[in-house]
């Protein structure tokens, strides 16, 4: 089985990698949008320079045409065709903007601009002061090569996008100068926890090994509920010890992948965790087949054990536990408090925790997660609030068939 | 006897009614405008260089003859020297705006341009 080693520890959690990506999208918009403000202004000043060139032009087309329409208002009506040119387009309105006559290609005509584009022809209007033919409003049309619009938006383009890529640098730069003390409070909290950790390793060993030499035949029914007690206890120091070492130290040790019985490691941890769960008096329901996946030992066996550990610890008393294991699948229901729906994204994340008034740290389920991410496995999470949750595992990979 | 009486009668009324026929226009502006010495013609393209537009060439010209003044006569002053302001017209508003109305319709040049 191919296994893909995540074995770099993110140090963004997911919501803090959300609020970099909104922040970079904002950023990434705002960007594009003051571009696009300055690619318009920029492309509005090509247009006037442009409107700027052909205007004595358009100019002289209209002095000319003024000339002919006064000299045919003078022949009228033995002479009634109207005067063209092969340069120029052109059409007269009269003071109330009705059509007198019109030769021009578009006819959607504007009275109060000089001179404006319209498709690929420009516009340009004199106005008269004698009304020849009762002409108020003379139109010139004339057609445009558009080698200026062509020139003015591929330079927008090119600049635009060289600008963009140049800005988006300096973003993520800015960023990454933003992130850097967030980073170094998670690398100091991370650092503590691996200091702690050694320094757990040789009391919890001891107190659990002394419990179990100590034959509890011989002890008063109340000194055995202590003993049982102090057991409880040091287990669950030693459940939280575990997974610190598995954080800090195991992460970068190599995996050693083999066939793993599940519904025998299951039976295993859920008698491991017995005297946990019968402290609250909770109950195990397990309906178990035979089913076992190509892992690593110490890694299943994390994630099974902070499975039942949550199980238990967020479970009310006299709850239940039901642990159904198939071919292909696990899942994990409890009878416990529940999450709430806008929570449950966000309960991989390390250091958080279903609920404050349960101890933890709150990486039991990050490391669950790791791992379900390093071997390609899907994880999925029911919860009903005051109903319990179901976590469930599909083995997609890793299966004797898979 | 009888019968020729009345084909007489007829006929008489018929050529009555067809003098009816003629519009406004033909009975009050044509007349005089036939022996002056600017034609209408002329008058339409002097009163469209100076008005343009089909409502205010009618609004001035309707103005002018309810009350015509040297001022806003578009004649030359040799002719009014010569001919002086017209009277004030006698026909009703409605007789008025048909009489400019059939004007307008005989010689607007966006019929005619070509």
């Amino acid at each position: 089985m191919l296994v893909s080693k995540n074995k770099g520890t993110s140090l963004l959690r997911s919501s803090e990698k959300r609020s970099l990506l909104r922040f970079l999208a904002l950023y990434f918009i705002l960007v594009t949008m003051i571009l696009s403000l300055l690619g318009v202004f920029y492309y509005q000043s090509q247009e006037k320079l442009m409107f700027s060139n052909q205007r004595t032009i358009l100019a002289e087309y209209a002095n000319k045409q003024a000339k002919a329409l006064k000299q045919l208002h003078n022949d009228f009506p033995h002479r009634t065709t109207y005067p063209r040119s092969n340069k120029y387009r052109s059409a007269i309105y009269d003071i109330e903007g009705h059509k007198i006559f019109s030769l021009l290609k578009h006819d959607d005509i504007k009275f109060d601009k000089e001179i404006y584009r319209i498709g690929n022809s420009l516009h340009f209007l004199k106005t008269l002061d004698d009304y020849y033919l009762g002409t108020k409003y003379l139109f010139i049309e004339v057609d445009e090569d558009m080698a200026w619009y062509k020139e003015t938006i591929s330079d927008i383009l090119a600049f635009g996008t060289l600008t963009l890529i140049v800005l988006i640098i300096f973003g993520l730069f800015f960023v990454s100068i933003f992130l850097r003390p967030m980073r170094n409070s998670i690398m100091l909290l991370d650092d503590f926890i691996k200091d702690t950790t050694h320094e757990l390793n040789t009391p919890i060993s001891a107190i659990l090994a002394n419990v179990e030499m100590m034959d509890t035949s011989i002890m008063s029914e109340k000194n055995q509920k202590r003993l049982s007690r102090i057991n409880i206890a040091a287990k669950t120091v030693s459940h939280l010890y575990q997974d610190l070492t598995y954080l800090t130290l195991s992460h970068n040790r190599e995996s050693k992948d083999e066939w793993i019985d599940m519904k025998q490691l299951i039976e295993d941890r859920v008698e491991y965790f017995a005297i946990l769960a019968g402290a609250k008096k909770i109950t195990f329901e397990l309906d178990l087949k035979e089913s076992a996946i190509f892992i690593d030992g110490v890694k299943i066996a994390r994630v099974l054990d902070n499975l039942i550990s949550n199980a238990i610890k967020y479970n009310k008393r006299n709850g239940k536990i039901f642990i159904t294991l198939r071919k292909n699948y696990l899942s994990i229901q409890d009878t416990g408090i529940g999450i709430n729906s806008k929570k449950v994204e966000e309960i991989f994340e390390r250091y958080t925790r279903f609920n404050s008034s349960e101890g933890g740290f709150g990486i039991g389920l990050n490391i669950v997660k790791g791992i379900i991410d390093e071997y390609e496995l899907e994880i999925s999470v029911k919860s009903v609030i005051d109903e319990g949750t179901t976590i469930r595992i599909d083995f997609t990979k890793g299966t004797l068939d898979g | 006897m009888v019968k020729v009486i009345v084909l007489l009668g007829v006929i008489f009324s018929t050529v009555l009614g067809a003098e009816e026929v003629d519009s406004v226009y033909e009975r009050n502006c044509i007349p005089c405008h036939r022996y002056a010495p600017a034609s209408l013609e002329k008058l339409f393209m002097v009163y469209l260089k100076t008005y343009s537009g089909e409502l205010t060439l009618k609004g001035a010209l309707k103005a002018f003859l309810k009350n015509p003044t040297e001022e806003d006569s578009l004649m030359n002053d040799t002719f009014i020297e010569n001919f002086s302001v017209k009277d004030k017209t006698t026909l009703t508003d409605k007789e008025l705006d048909e009489a400019i109305d059939t004007y307008w319709e005989l010689y607007d040049v966006r019929k005619k341009l070509k």
